[in-house]
């Protein structure tokens, strides 16, 4: 290597300031990839029967809004990731405690609640493959944004960061996957958008891994 | 001892609005402690492979200093990073470090050792850029010129003689976490 007062001398001479980093903006950018990706899915396969009634049960509501609070807590997070010093943010990791609780209770009530011979009746080779292929499909295109917007910022953890960022985009588009969905026994939509999201994670995690040392 | 938030956040917040000088300062006045940092944690090295460590550091700030929140306090910022490099490296050269979270504000400063740097080859990281790169990168940093003077020798405009710059800085931080 070279003299430590020379690659100041280097480093300095190239001293015109990059553009600042804007979370919000990025924010904004992975939303809007987020709704067109639901928004073009929903058109094609259209949204389900009687939703406005559908989603006056607090059950089928919970289905949408669930991964909407996980998705407004973990994008934050995942963009505080990109600046360095800012820690793991542990209190607003306490945000992820109501909607995970609610999707607990929700499971425990619908299996207590349930016969056992129709609490799994709904799980065919055809739903799960529709769930978590459309889930996962549809998260593709908004993770890759993400991460690559990403690459500028300076996580110190990259794989952690992956992670939250395939959360976010997974829970965000699950929400919107649930206004085509007509499962809804919190047995079946739990279970496998969780599963969906927990993929999408993993992908994300193994994807930042990579994409996001510096 | 001074206060080093203030002064260093003071510098590098200048250095954001577009002053080279307060950047310079910047660079000139964090490496020392640095590398007392660095020289407490990684005994094992060397001097030659503290000062690497050091210059990873340098341009791992330099390359993400857009990171930095300007209205948040620089110091757990510039911690952030230095941490994360330094683990980094010293990963990378089969050694661990435990670097306890108050060491910007308590470790002093360290001198380079003149004889370990005096003989080191200059040429290795600026040997892998393209000769064009490396022509700019000699003449900015071992010959001192401006960026315009070295666009007026080469014939090039000072702009793109900064874009040049700019990239070679970029490939070095690249080839300097062993991505290339």
């Amino acid at each position: 290597m070279m003299k430590t007062e020379d690659l100041i001398g280097i480093l300095a001479a190239d001293h015109v300031p990059p553009a600042p980093l804007r979370l919000s903006r990025i924010a904004v950018a992975v939303l809007v990839v987020m709704a067109m990706a639901v928004a073009l899915f929903l058109w094609r396969f259209g949204i389900r029967d009687a939703l406005g009634q559908a989603v006056q049960r607090p059950v089928v509501a919970a289905k949408t809004l669930v991964p909407l609070a996980i998705c407004a807590v973990a994008l934050p997070m995942t963009l505080m990731r990109m600046r360095p010093g800012l820690g793991g943010a542990p209190r607003l990791r306490l945000l992820f405690l109501p909607p995970l609780l609610v999707a607990a209770g929700l499971w425990l009530w619908a299996f207590s609640a349930l016969p056992p011979e129709v609490r799994f009746a709904d799980v065919s080779p055809f739903s799960l493959t529709e769930c978590l292929g459309f889930i996962t499909a549809m998260s593709l295109l908004p993770l890759g944004l993400l991460l690559m917007l990403m690459r500028r910022g300076a996580s110190p953890a990259p794989a952690w960061a992956g992670a939250l960022a395939g959360l976010s985009v997974a829970s965000g588009v699950a929400a919107g996957y649930s206004l085509f969905c007509v499962m809804d026994s919190p047995l079946f939509y739990v279970t496998w958008y969780g599963v969906a999201i927990l993929i999408v994670t993993a992908l994300g995690a193994v994807l930042g891994g990579r994409l996001l040392r510096w | 001892m001074t206060n080093r938030e203030a002064e260093w956040s003071a510098l590098l917040l200048a250095a954001m609005a577009g002053d080279g000088r307060a950047y310079a300062r910047f660079l000139t006045v964090v490496t020392p402690v640095l590398r007392g940092i660095i020289r407490a944690r990684g005994r094992d090295l060397g001097a030659e492979g503290q000062e690497d460590v050091v210059q990873e550091v340098l341009i791992a700030i330099h390359t993400k200093r857009h990171t930095w929140d300007q209205t948040a306090p620089l110091l757990p910022w510039l911690y952030a990073v230095t941490r994360h490099k330094v683990v980094d490296a010293f990963r990378r050269r089969g050694s661990s470090v435990h670097l306890p979270i108050d060491d910007f504000v308590e470790v002093l400063e360290a001198e380079a050792v003149p004889d370990a740097l005096a003989a080191r080859d200059t040429a290795v990281l600026i040997g892998q850029l393209d000769a064009r790169s490396a022509t700019i990168v000699r003449a900015v940093s071992l010959e001192g010129q401006s960026t315009a003077e070295v666009g007026a020798r080469l014939d090039m405009s000072e702009g793109a003689v900064r874009v040049a710059l700019h990239r070679a800085i970029q490939r070095m931080a690249r080839l300097s976490k062993g991505m290339e």
